[in-house]
């Protein structure tokens, strides 16, 4: 799946000498100090101007900045440049900071700043993300220890003997709660204010024509009708205009990454449900793809069909839902939104008795799929699909037309596709833009090089232009479940092998991407040849889409940024991990 | 016609009575265990960020500095069009003055920009 | 002083029509929950009582039992005021409006309406400017900015939207030649207004809209920006209050617009005349058809911006108005 790593990093090394100093597997090490420099010859050079993932792993001996460029030009579009910068000061890590080159590393080093404390120096707001300022440590360091830490990771040692002693019986009353609560030197609970970042907002006057107007601050979530879940935005308001919003996440942050590490191979892949809740099939998808990648696992035809066809119904509810919840914003008062839900009863019918669960699926596992679908299944799916495909149309003809949805859906939120890219927005909202990307067609995974279908675009990247984006992919991924449900062998194998209890995952490390409904679903992932990952990272397409809605809102009216946020289409259990 | 006057006022009474009594039998039936944080001000769960009462862009009081030429206007107008079965074309002549006079006035809050959002 | 006129019929005038008010309100918030719900492919309120027709009642206890929260930032006075001007404005608005002929009771001659004014039609114009005060007071008051925001778009929003309505209403009042609601549906006995003026119809139908907050037009409380706009502080029987009101407000506009252009209680003569309460029966059916449109706009249309509304208010429906006032004026005065 690599690029020719060799052939870049022999240009590197004539053009920069001595920067890249190693190579790690597929992994080009760059010296940190020379990062900058490095990147935006990597970007304004090369061609490879996008940024979409950026993380970092904590070893015994040093930290490890990782980064996963793509390009945006056709040619080399496919495979990327993965690099890493490695910092040996565990004490008081460094690396320059990428924000002045790429956006998109804005909220993603932010991230690892709170995940790991490494500082990103040249960083405008390197503060806290997901956790509050109230949290001591950096969590996904391996020295860090949650309160009822028991063991490094699982399985965990039976609790036979002392499980049957009347007490202490379990960890919980071992430590009591109070004694586990920590906070940072000097940090008092009781003076912090939850407005921290007033600081990075404005200043609070504005003055137009000589009438001098204060510049109103208003909290929009996390308990509000349409921040689809627990997202709060600061957003600065003058008269109705916004002039800034600053979004603050982490609302519903549990720490999926160390949960994961904590946890078995396997035994992650009911935790990836509930990343993004409103396509679970598809977090699967993205997971297994990428930890049979580090196994070299082959998976039989059947269940290949049977995850591209769990794969492609998720992708039309989660668009149909997408729509809905969009009108719902706009103030169409829940009907689009509820004949969208509609529609997701029949898919989730056909999950439930695939699966059996209507959300939280668990249906992929490495190397095939939980369980078979009867034929009878498979005929009632091409029935849900015939349905999907009649309701699209009705979708199109009741609201595309619409006059008060096109006045306000025109020329709002529009956004280039070279900026959005700066920014690492992904899916169905850059392709609205104009850019033909989508990871199904430039690195194809499962089998999806085996099937006819197109990348719909479109130009302006607005609103209208993001609404008919969802329908024309969801038209798209109609056609893949008609070719797959015409052509999955009626009888075989839907798992190679045995069924995997524990499998143990060759020492190694990769990023691995899917087109996820919302965009690149990435999983980096480090295996040191044991039953759970040593690191385990979610590049989620909802988080990295966000760091663009304060340049996508900005000038537009309140009611404007609302309809944009629903617009990007995210999902907060992904975005707060 | 006095009577009317006299049917109307005892009904505007007894409607402004009915909301009041509404509430009025809620204070004496509801439970009231206020405290800081019950009383506190919404703005999504948290605490706000500077106050409410401030001075607020004046984009709002244009239309309202507007209307009130334009209802005066409406006011003159209810008369004539009562009284237009009798007074006949010559007020068609006088009132289709006295509305280009104020079309004048809208054209030039338009051309003005004051109906513009900003 | 005779006691039965002066005191007596005023009296139980006014309460039956405020309690028959109230109950239309409240059942107004249960038809459009049914409606709603039909229009979305589901059942809507079912519980309380067979079709959930007791689901008022249930709400109004709920709302009286409700624990009182006063927030502590509050302008109190106004505050506490505020729902109580919202929902007198809007009964005292019914007043003028005639939803019958002169009925015999016990010997009595009793008119169907609370005041037959000649000034009727300015009556209403002048009270349904008050209605936009309790919004105002409310949301500022409440000194939260979510109410704060509703509270100043309802301000230019219903003052703006008062001006086509007041032409409107004058292309009526040209053709009526009255200012009088009795004799404007008896102006109506042959044909309904809606005949000679249906651009008019349309300008008012979009105005009451606007005046009373209705969806599309919902800006002062739009759910999905400013979480409920200016009665975002307001609980309990102070919100059911401003919640009433509103859907009161709805019942009485409906009852304008029936009474104005569909003809009032009289048209078609042929049913008005079989019998005195066929013609209340029939002023009832005019205005269930008006709130089923009220709510099948609510169900089918998105929100406008606010931008474009006052934009489409005064550079759209302003003209409108004035040249539909000025072709019915030139027809009248050639006819």
């Amino acid at each position: 799946m690599a690029t020719d790593l060799g052939a870049i990093e022999a240009q590197l090394n004539q053009a920069f000498p001595g920067a890249v100093i190693d190579r790690d597997g597929d992994w080009l090490v760059i010296e940190a100090s020379r990062l900058p420099t490095v990147a935006q010859y990597l970007r304004d050079e090369m061609g490879y101007d996008w940024l979409t993932h950026l993380s970092a792993s904590d070893y015994p001996d040093r930290f490890e900045v990782v980064y996963n460029l793509y390009s945006s030009r056709p040619d080399q579009q496919g495979p990327g440049i993965p690099f890493k910068v490695r910092v040996p000061d565990k004490a008081n890590p460094h690396v320059p900071s990428l924000t002045s080159i790429w956006k998109s590393a804005d909220f993603q080093e932010r991230e690892v700043w709170d995940m790991f404390g490494i500082r990103f120096d040249g960083h405008p707001n390197l503060k806290r993300i997901l956790l509050w300022e109230g949290f001591a440590g950096h969590p996904l360091r391996k020295d860090w220890h949650e309160p009822y830490y028991e063991q490094e990771h699982k399985p965990f040692p039976s609790r036979w003997p002392h499980a049957q002693q009347p007490k202490p019986r379990s960890a919980e009353e071992r430590v009591r709660w109070r004694a586990n609560v920590q906070y940072p030197q000097g940090f008092d609970p009781d003076q912090w204010k939850p407005v921290p970042e007033i600081d990075v907002l404005p200043a609070a006057k504005i003055d137009l024509n000589g009438l001098e107007t204060d510049q109103v601050y208003v909290n929009i979530g996390p308990q509000h009708p349409s921040t689809h879940g627990v997202l709060r935005m600061i957003v600065g308001l003058n008269g109705e205009t916004v002039t800034s919003i600053y979004p603050v996440l982490g609302h519903l942050h549990r720490n999926h990454e160390k949960i994961g590490e904590r946890n078995l191979w396997t035994g992650i892949i009911p935790y990836t449900d509930r990343l993004d809740y409103v396509c679970p099939m598809y977090n699967n998808f993205g997971y297994v793809v990428a930890v049979e990648r580090l196994m070299g696992q082959e998976v039989p035809e059947r269940a290949e069909y049977l995850r591209v066809i769990m794969g492609e119904l998720t992708r039309v509810i989660n668009h149909l839902l997408a729509i809905g919840f969009q009108f719902n914003e706009l103030g169409a008062m829940f009907t689009p939104m509820i004949y969208a839900f509609t529609e997701r009863e029949h898919v989730l019918d056909l999950f439930e008795e695939a699966s059996g669960a209507r959300m939280m699926v668990n249906y992929y596992r490495f190397g095939g799929v939980a369980r078979d679908v009867s034929d009878d299944w498979l005929k009632r799916c091409r029935k849900v699909v015939d349905r999907l495909d009649r309701k699209i149309d009705e979708f199109d003809t009741m609201l595309s037309d619409n006059e008060i949805f096109i006045a306000r859906a025109r020329g709002v939120g529009a956004m280039s596709w070279q900026e959005m890219v700066n920014y690492g927005v992904t899916g169905p909202v850059l392709r609205s833009a104009g850019l033909k990307y989508d990871i199904r067609k430039v690195e194809p995974y499962s089998i999806y090089d085996t099937f006819d279908f197109e990348v719909p675009t479109f130009e302006t990247g607005d609103i209208y232009d993001r609404y008919r984006q969802r329908m024309a992919e969801a038209r798209e991924s109609v056609k893949i479940l008609r070719q797959a449900l015409d052509r999955i062998p009626a009888r075989g194998p839907i798992q190679a092998g045995k069924k995997p209890w524990n499998p143990k995952v060759p020492a190694g490390e990769l990023y691995s991407r899917v087109e996820h409904p919302k965009g690149e679903l990435g999983f980096y992932l480090v295996s040191d040849g044991g039953t759970n990952p040593y690191r385990y990272h979610v590049r989620s397409p909802s988080f990295v889409n966000l760091g663009a809605l304060e340049a996508m809102s900005v000038g537009h009216l309140f009611a404007d940024a609302i309809v944009i946020l629903g617009s990007i289409d995210i999902t907060l259990g992904e975005v707060d991990r | 016609m006095l009577s009317d006057y006299h049917f109307i006022g005892v009904f505007v009474l007894v409607a402004i009575a009915f909301p009041f009594l509404a509430l009025g039998i809620a204070w004496l039936l509801r439970p009231k265990k206020p405290n800081p944080v019950k009383t506190a001000i919404y703005e999504c769960g948290l605490e706000t960020i500077g106050d409410a009462w401030v001075r607020f862009r004046a984009q709002y009081y244009i239309y309202a500095l507007i209307f009130v030429a334009f209802d005066v206007e409406a006011v003159f107008l209810f008369p004539w069009a009562v009284a237009y079965h009798r007074v006949g074309l010559w007020a068609l002549a006088e009132v289709f003055l006295f509305l280009g006079i104020l079309t004048i006035g809208l054209v030039y809050a338009w051309r003005k920009g004051a109906l513009r959002w900003q | 002083m005779d006691w039965v006129t002066d005191f007596w019929i005023p009296v139980i005038k006014a309460i039956v029509v405020v309690l028959a008010l109230l109950v239309g309100g409240a059942y107004m918030t249960w038809g459009e929950r049914k409606l709603c719900a039909r229009f979305q492919v589901r059942y809507g309120p079912n519980r309380a009582g067979p079709f959930g027709i007791l689901q008022p009642l249930a709400d109004a206890v709920k709302a009286i039992f409700k624990e009182e929260i006063v927030p502590h930032h509050v302008d109190k006075a106004i505050y506490l005021m505020s729902p109580g001007i919202s929902f007198a404005a809007v009964l005292i608005t019914f007043a003028v409006i005639p939803f019958g002929p002169q009925i015999d009771l016990l010997g009595r001659q009793i008119g169907l309406w609370i005041g037959d004014l000649q000034v009727g039609l300015l009556y209403l114009l002048a009270i349904a400017g008050l209605g936009s005060y309790g919004i105002v007071l409310g949301g500022w008051s409440s000194n939260n900015k979510y109410s704060l925001l509703g509270a100043l778009r309802a301000t230019a929003q219903m003052i703006s939207y008062e001006l086509p309505m007041g032409l409107a209403l004058l292309s009526v009042v040209v053709l009526a030649g009255t200012l009088n609601l009795n004799r404007i549906v008896d102006f109506q006995g042959q044909w309904p207004l809606i005949v000679w003026q249906p651009l008019g119809f349309l300008i008012f139908f979009i105005a009451i809209l606007a005046e009373s907050n209705r969806s599309p037009f919902d800006l002062p409380e739009t759910e999905n920006e400013l979480i409920s706009g200016f009665m975002t502080e307001y609980g309990g029987i102070k919100f059911a209050l401003y919640f009433i009101a509103e859907y009161t407000a709805m019942v009485v506009n409906s009852a304008i617009v029936a009474t104005l252009f569909l003809g009032g209680w009289k048209w078609p003569a042929v049913l008005s005349n079989l019998h005195p309460l066929a013609g209340v029966a029939l002023f009832l059916a005019k205005v269930l058809v008006v709130l089923f449109l009220y709510v099948w706009v609510r169900a089918s249309c998105p929100r406008v911006r606010y931008d474009k509304f006052m934009r489409f208010c005064w550079k759209f429906l302003m003209p409108l108005a004035w040249v539909n006032l000025a072709v019915t004026a030139v027809i009248v005065a050639l006819i």
